[in-house]
């Protein structure tokens, strides 16, 4: 098996759920590889969003690419559902004037078939985020 | 097409109309509430309005504040994290009026950095012969404080929606500001 980038579109993976929505900035634009087009959030915190991978993945390498993120967890599940998540990692995050930040995780345990990402609290009134890159394996087909 | 929401924070002294207006506000003028009924910690109240000339929209998180100092420490924790203040004062007392800087000063410790557009509401102007705040100076505190000044009288429905229309607009403003600086990023 060979490490590859788990969010290319050709993948089948998904943004499912996501707290805000200006059709503008869709949650699309998290994982569509982009780092210039970004999903907005546009109310209070906490925000959410949730990427599916339609299948069961080995993550080994993740960064998240954002603005104004103070504070941010990530849970995963193994379901064949978006359900039963569990906590994984918490981050709090640096800001920077004019610097969009990059944040880089490492896994060991990285069996998924779903991340649900939490923006707890942020620097301002909004947040950006403008990719997610999910490095892993391909593991099995959800049955 | 997109819909905001805003934690706003309505405060001031007791007694000024805070309340009043809050319910005025959100049943459209059908409301008015003449006895006092003092407000114990935070009521919240939901409103939804258009953004004029757009498509988009703003809910509005009314956190309705007591003034009763009694409840103080309660607040700072409801108050976590706001996007928009409007702070009312009562144009017959004066202490109400000068009181709004430690307002002000209370509701800006919870933020941490970012900027918090807000109005200042001058209330009860239907109380013509005893007003003791002349509009022209509590307009001139307001700007320096960068807020924008209105005046109401939620007895009389005077002007009682021109305040949160004026918050949702600047929340909206501020919105397309942070796109605009999201964009510049890469
Ligand atoms: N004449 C006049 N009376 C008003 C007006 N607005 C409110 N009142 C009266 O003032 C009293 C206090 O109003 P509230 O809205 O309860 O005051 P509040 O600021 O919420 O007070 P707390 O909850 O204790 O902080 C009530 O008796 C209202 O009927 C107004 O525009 N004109
Ligand atoms: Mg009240």
């Amino acid at each position: 098996m060979r490490v590859i980038d788990l969010c290319e579109a050709s993948e089948g993976t998904e943004v499912i759920l996501a707290t805000s929505s200006d059709e503008k900035y869709p949650p699309e634009n998290i994982i569509d590889g982009n780092s210039a087009t970004f999903w907005a959030t546009t109310g209070m915190f906490p925000q959410e969003f949730i990427i599916c991978f339609h299948r069961h993945v080995k993550i080994e390498k993740l960064t998240l690419q954002c603005y104004f993120v103070r504070s941010v967890r990530i849970d995963k599940s193994n379901a064949k559902e978006p359900v039963d998540f569990e906590r994984w990692v918490e981050r709090d995050l640096v800001h920077t004037e004019g610097q969009l930040q990059t944040e880089e995780f490492m896994f060991r345990d990285g069996n998924a078939t779903h991340l649900r990402f939490v923006i707890k609290s942020a620097f301002d009134h909004f947040v950006s985020v403008h990719r997610v890159s999910i490095e892993g394996l391909n593991v099995s087909s959800l049955t | 097409m997109v819909k905001l929401a805003a934690k706003c924070i309505l405060a001031g002294d007791a007694t000024v109309g805070k309340s009043a207006l809050a319910q005025m506000f959100r049943s459209d003028g059908a409301h008015f509430q003449k006895n006092y009924t003092l407000t114990t910690g935070v009521d919240l109240l939901v409103k939804h309005l258009a953004v004029p000339d757009t498509n988009d929209s703003v809910e509005l998180f009314i956190f309705d504040s007591a003034g009763k100092e009694l409840f103080s420490e309660v607040l700072e924790k409801l108050w976590e994290h706001p996007n928009l203040l409007c702070l009312v004062f009562d144009v017959t007392n004066e202490q109400s009026f000068s009181n709004c800087a430690k307002w002000l000063e209370r509701v800006r410790a919870q933020l941490q950095g970012s900027s918090l557009p807000g109005v200042l509401v001058g209330n009860k102007t239907d109380l013509t012969g005893r007003r003791v705040v002349e509009a022209s100076r509590a307009q001139e505190w307001a700007g320096s404080h960068g807020l924008e000044y209105f005046e109401t009288s939620a007895k009389e429905m005077e002007n009682f929606e021109a305040p949160f229309r004026c918050l949702a607009k600047l929340f909206h403003q501020l919105y397309r500001e942070r796109l605009e600086l999201f964009h510049s990023l890469v």
